[in-house]
């Protein structure tokens, strides 16, 4: 009988995990991407540990040794107080990495949050919830977060504050998105008719289909929640000296370009690989959990 | 001359390179067509049917599908040896396909006319003559009412979603005459669109062929679609030919077992095979009286409102205890819509049901209720969570169906996959490590967890193969036995009904033309849509034919004109 | 058709800009400390601050000093700065055409780069066109405004051959007062050597603009018209040896192109931002340069203002994206008969 062919025809055993992971390393960029990652994170975490000079963090001056061009004994040189850059770079990376975990450990929650709600019901929910987003969505971010720093005083939390308002839009979008499209789906109302309540279509039904998009949206934002905060601290309204911040050393370094070029160019340079790493593992994550973002 | 070959191909081996490796999937494929002959190669998917036609037409991928021996000839010329711009003169010009999907295969932007004025300005610069925008529009609408379109200024002005599919099929094929090919080539001719338009779609090239004294290359998984197309057969399964012989032979004394097969595939309409249902019982258990469905379109304040559209009107049915009930229809006919009131899901704007005495509105308002109708839905992939299990999809009907704790839930997962036939330990998996018909199974335990009474059946089978189809019908009717269930079986596939079902009620545009027992409305049916419907499904055998009721031109041509709007 | 396509647009966007401002105007007076006393500074007296706090109206209710802000901000008047102790509005017009300017060649720069790029790529798909290009736009999208922007001036004041700052040399005593963009003016006077110099200072800045959008854009275009070429309608034409080159340029971008739009359209968010870090480095006088001031400064008035030119900017720029793209697609605008 036909139908014993059917019921033996076995599939791969591998699991949904093993399959992308072998996809995941067979491309390249994906891991540079995670590799920079991880160094990046074991440079914020270990900083005290492994910068040559972990005092030269704080407010420390050395006026014998400003401006020194990279080195063996400076790899990136010192800037204009004589303090190394190298070692500051590892400990601006701990404020980047503070400021990702910050934003993105509240707008991730609150934007999935709003944009299941939104996408599942419909209606008035979505109309409000969808217009509000809109409008923030269409406010220049910097410049909003210019104009909140500025109001409130500059500093950490309140870059992560001004952030986190406004990136949570973004990540409601996203997940409006696909949870409309997979709301529309014949196992959500079988899911119904079966009788199934609504926490148990949203938590256990939709958001597992969101959880690829969400995770690949989340590793792009940590660089580009990077990016930002350098942007604004760059402009002086992030965190305050003499707290080590990879913007503010950009731009502290930028009046004495271009002869001592490495002030400004290091740190730069150091943003940059932050970045460059998220957005590799994050195109790493897209292509082998192959959704669209 | 005729008797002649126009193409003939010998020993074709293709295989496609992937990773370093080839995978051979055509092997030693021997072909040859006649000019003036109308030639049908059959095979299911994956028999390198398609294969074959992008190897003779030249548009094979490059360089992944690579020829590894053989010939195509073509007139005489050998094309294989070609380079590729002589190569692409031929395409349009001598050889042209009409491509299967007609609402695929148009760009959604851009106008029909300005699809078939590139296709004829390249091919006739290819031809080397120059020709000018007013001469080619000129040849253009004269090709369009060749294949019946009667209105082509309109028809070029308009984009393809403008368009119906029977239209569109129809301006596929002209794009394909525009250059007066010697052969045509027609890629799974109408398998996208209703019965009915495929009917005319097949009469059509029928004629064209006699009129414009053309070669027709058919290629078609549709066996009982090619008796009345084609002079001769080719049977095609897993890159080879299998069989092949005039057309009657094929059919009356089939001798290649794979070819025995798909013909045994096909249900019949009619003879001694049917498969006779009868009913169960007489009690009435689900009636609708007069049931309507209007949809209002929401509107946006800016645009002027449009009509509201009626899905189902003046709908009236019986549906007894145990009966396997089909309610038939093409697209837009409001099969659906019925069966959606019935369940509960959308009421009724007007007209009155009753499920075993009580009315859809008592019953939508008892959450008990639910647990007695259940729906199986047509599409296998999007009726099962891709992220979830197996057992996860089914814990939800059992969790919140019976206080089933966890340890007996275990149980009753088991004795469900058992009751559909699969093995316990498919509990573990993921939609995307079962087939088609085992996924259809989960769908059908999914349904059966709660215990249902009634069980809606929309188009459960329409995206299987043919050989699991039969699979998942033996399951329902086994089910059906042991369970006491009674089905609410929803289908454009008549054939299919003819077999499965004991009552039918054929719908057309919202409402139901003809209602009775499948004997009776297979037999004797009354009304000229139903009639048409029936007349259009092809079949295997003469005597098949002649049982089928007779429509005249006039009847035919009514109906096709009011479908043609859809 | 096509117009209710974009008055329904229009009317959304409406929605949005006052929801802006709306926000904005919460923004700005659910402030943690006296603006007033802020703005004149810790040496005020009472008296002064009491006076400026009614001049500013912050006596008032909320819901009344949000109704005469808008009211007032439909008439074009934003108050007085604080920095400049003129109309907001008078600042902002003299400063618009500037950002107008360097906003319009930064985004042709973008459409003249990323797509012709794009197409070239997702055509040469997987070769060393394909990688150059992927890498390159990495960089860009990857690389923040400031830093690019710094990086070109280094390389600027290392070779000399643009100008460091500023829009136009001073030497050359040009008004532009037709169009108010020097570009477009010095052209249509005939004066091709401002048009020459105001090339060359526009250049730079107009680049680190655009660094990030030619990198978002190319990105989207390349994996959209891989997507379309792989669609049965390619197939259709090509199997009736309609040409690559036409399949693509008018066939494949004209579908593909609505993804890559879209983006740009999101795009212009980052752009505004990014504008004024640009506008600060390059000492580009245009509204951003203004408005990095006038925040830094903590001028209310002019703070607001600027934000609100931002969103304005956003919105207009795509409801003509959205135009671009109704017009290219008529799906959108025509209803399915």
């Amino acid at each position: 009988m036909s139908s014993a062919t059917d019921l033996t025809q076995d599939f791969e055993e591998l699991s949904n995990l093993g399959r992308a992971w072998r996809r995941f390393l067979r491309n390249p960029a994906a891991v540079i991407g995670a590799l920079i990652v991880i160094s990046v994170v074991v440079a914020a975490v270990l900083a005290p540990l492994l910068a040559p000079h972990p005092g030269h963090a704080g407010s420390f001056v050395d006026f014998r040794n400003r401006h020194i061009a990279p080195s063996f004994a400076h790899v990136m040189g010192t800037d204009n107080v004589g303090r190394d850059i190298f070692s500051r770079v590892l400990f601006g990376y701990r404020v980047s990495l503070l400021l990702v975990v910050g934003v993105l450990g509240v707008a991730v929650p609150l934007g999935v949050l709003f944009g299941l709600l939104a996408g599942y019901f419909a209606g008035v929910v979505e109309t409000a919830f969808m217009g509000f987003t809109n409008v923030m969505l269409a406010m220049p971010p910097l410049v909003m977060a210019l104009a909140i720093t500025a109001v409130l005083s500059p500093d950490l939390v309140n870059s992560m504050i001004a952030i986190t308002c406004l990136w949570w839009t973004w990540h409601c979008r996203l997940v409006y998105r696909v949870t409309k499209s997979v709301a529309a789906e014949d196992f959500v109302e079988a899911a119904r008719l079966a009788g199934a309540s609504h926490f148990h279509v949203l938590f256990r039904e939709l958001l597992p289909n969101c959880t690829a998009a969400i995770s690949v949206k989340t590793t792009l934002d940590a660089g580009f929640v990077i990016l930002f905060g350098a942007s604004l601290s760059f402009l002086g309204l992030g965190v305050q000296p003499p707290t080590p911040d990879l913007g503010t050393m950009v731009a502290s370094g930028a009046q004495f370009l271009p002869e001592m070029w490495w002030e400004a160019v290091m740190p730069g340079l150091a943003i940059l690989y932050a970045i460059l790493g998220f957005n590799l593992l994050g195109d790493g994550l897209r292509d082998m959990m192959d959704v669209e973002i | 001359m005729r008797g002649d070959p126009i193409l003939e191909i010998q020993g074709l081996d293709l295989g496609f390179a992937a990773y370093g490796q080839v995978t051979q999937v055509l092997h030693g494929i021997d072909l040859r067509v006649e000019i003036g002959q109308r030639v049908a190669v059959i095979g299911e998917s994956g028999s390198g049917k398609t294969v074959t036609m992008k190897a003779v037409i030249g548009t094979l991928p490059h360089p992944a599908g690579r020829v590894l021996g053989g010939s195509i000839r073509f007139q005489g010329r050998e094309l294989l040896t070609l380079t590729r711009s002589e190569r692409d003169r031929l395409k349009g010009t001598d050889i042209s396909i009409v491509h299967q999907d007609p609402l695929t295969s148009f760009n959604p932007v851009f106008t029909i006319g300005q699809h078939l004025d590139d296709v004829l300005r390249y091919a006739d610069r290819r031809l080397g003559a120059a020709t000018d925008r007013a001469g080619r529009q000129r040849r253009v609408e004269t090709t369009l009412r060749q294949v019946q379109l009667n209105e082509p200024e309109r028809i070029l002005r308009s984009f393809p979603f403008q368009l119906s599919g029977g239209m569109r099929q129809r301006v596929l094929i002209a794009m394909a005459l525009l250059h007066r090919p010697q052969l045509l080539i027609a890629d799974e001719p109408g398998t996208a669109l209703d019965v009915t338009t495929q009917d005319e779609i097949l009469r059509l090239l029928n004629q064209l062929v006699s009129e414009e004294h053309l070669t027709l290359l058919m290629v078609t998984h549709n066996l009982a679609v090619v008796r009345q197309t084609a002079d001769y057969v080719y049977v095609m399964q897993a890159g080879r030919i299998v069989e092949h012989g005039p057309t009657r032979a094929i059919f009356e004394a089939p001798r290649a077992p794979y070819t025995q097969q798909l013909l045994a595939a096909i249900p019949p309409l009619y003879g001694t095979r049917v498969q006779r249902r009868e009913a169960l019982t007489t009690d009435a258990f689900i009636t609708a009286s007069d049931l309507a469905k209007r949809f209002v379109s929401p509107r946006h304040w800016l645009e002027p409102a449009r009509p509201p559209v009626t899905a189902v009107r003046g709908a009236t049915l019986s549906v007894c205890r145990g009966d396997i009930f089909g309610i038939a229809g093409e697209s837009g006919s409001g099969k659906t819509t019925i069966a959606r009131m019935i369940m509960g899901l959308l009421p009724p704007t007007s007209g009155r049901i009753e499920i075993d005495g009580r009315s859809i509105e008592d019953l939508r308002a008892d959450p008990a209720f639910r647990h007695r109708i259940q729906i199986v839905y047509q599409n296998p992939a999007s009726s099962l969570n891709p992220r979830r299990t197996v057992a996860e999809t089914l814990a939800v009907p059992l969790a919140f169906a019976r206080s089933a704790r966890r340890g007996e839930r275990a149980d009753r997962t088991r004795a469900l996959l058992a009751q559909v036939e699969l093995p316990a330990h498919f509990a573990s998996r993921y939609p995307h490590q079962l087939s088609g018909g085992q996924k259809q199974r989960v769908a059908i335990a999914r349904a059966l967890a709660v215990e249902p009474e009634i069980l809606v059946l929309d188009e459960p089978t329409s995206s299987l193969d043919v050989s699991v189809q039969k699979t998942i019908i033996d399951l329902l009717l086994a089910l059906r036995t042991q369970l006491g269930l009674t089905y609410l079986f929803i289908s454009h596939d008549l054939s299919l009904m003819r077999n499965f079902c004991n009552r039918i009620a054929v719908m057309f545009r919202g409402e139901i033309c003809e209602q009775g027992t499948t004997d009776e409305v297979f037999l004797h049916p009354q009304n000229a849509y139903t009639r048409a419907l029936i007349a259009s499904i092809p079949v295997i055998s003469d005597e098949e034919e002649r049982a089928k009721p007779s429509v005249t031109l006039e009847e035919r041509r009514a109906v096709l004109a009011s479908t043609v709007q859809l | 058709m096509i117009a209710s396509y974009l008055a329904r647009r229009a009317i959304g966007f409406v929605f949005v800009l006052f929801g802006l401002s709306v926000v904005i105007f919460v923004v700005a007076r659910v402030v943690p400390g006296d603006p007033a006393r802020i703005a004149l500074g810790p040496l005020a007296t009472a008296e002064q601050v009491a006076q400026l706090q009614q001049e500013m109206g912050f006596d008032k209710p909320a819901i009344v000093q949000y109704v005469d802000y808008l009211g007032r901000v439909l008439h074009g008047n934003f108050g007085r700065s604080l920095l400049t102790n003129r109309p907001v509005s008078a600042d902002i017009v003299e400063a618009l055409p500037a950002t107008l300017e360097l906003v319009l060649f930064t985004l042709l720069l973008i459409v003249l780069v990323a797509v012709p790029a794009g197409v070239l790529a997702a055509r040469w798909h997987n070769t060393w066109v394909d990688n150059t290009s992927r890498l390159l736009s990495l960089l860009g999208v990857v690389t923040p405004g400031f830093v690019v922007a710094l990086v070109l001036q280094l390389f600027a004041s290392l070779f000399h051959f643009f100008p460091l700052t500023g829009r136009l040399s001073p030497n050359l005593g040009f008004i532009a007062d037709i169009t108010r963009l020097v570009l477009v003016d010095s052209l249509l006077k005939g004066r091709f050597d401002v048009f020459a110099d105001a090339l060359s200072h526009i250049f730079l800045p107009s680049l680190a603009l655009s660094a990030a959008g030619i990198g978002q854009v190319m990105r989207i275009t390349r994996s959209s018209m891989l997507d379309v070429a792989r669609r049965d309608h390619v197939e259709t034409l090509r199997s009736f040896g309609v040409p690559d080159w036409l399949i693509t340029i008018k066939y494949m971008l004209r579908l593909a192109a609505t993804a890559p739009l879209t983006i740009l359209g999101l795009e212009f968010a980052s752009l505004m931002g990014n504008a004024f870090i640009v506008e600060l480095v390059f000492a580009w006088p245009g509204f951003a340069s203004y408005g990095v001031r006038a925040i830094l400064s903590k001028d209310f008035n002019a703070v607001m203002a600027v934000v609100l030119m931002s969103g304005l900017f956003f919105v207009v720029a795509n409801l003509l994206i959205d135009l671009l793209i109704g017009i290219m697609d008529p799906r959108l605008r025509i209803r399915r008969t």
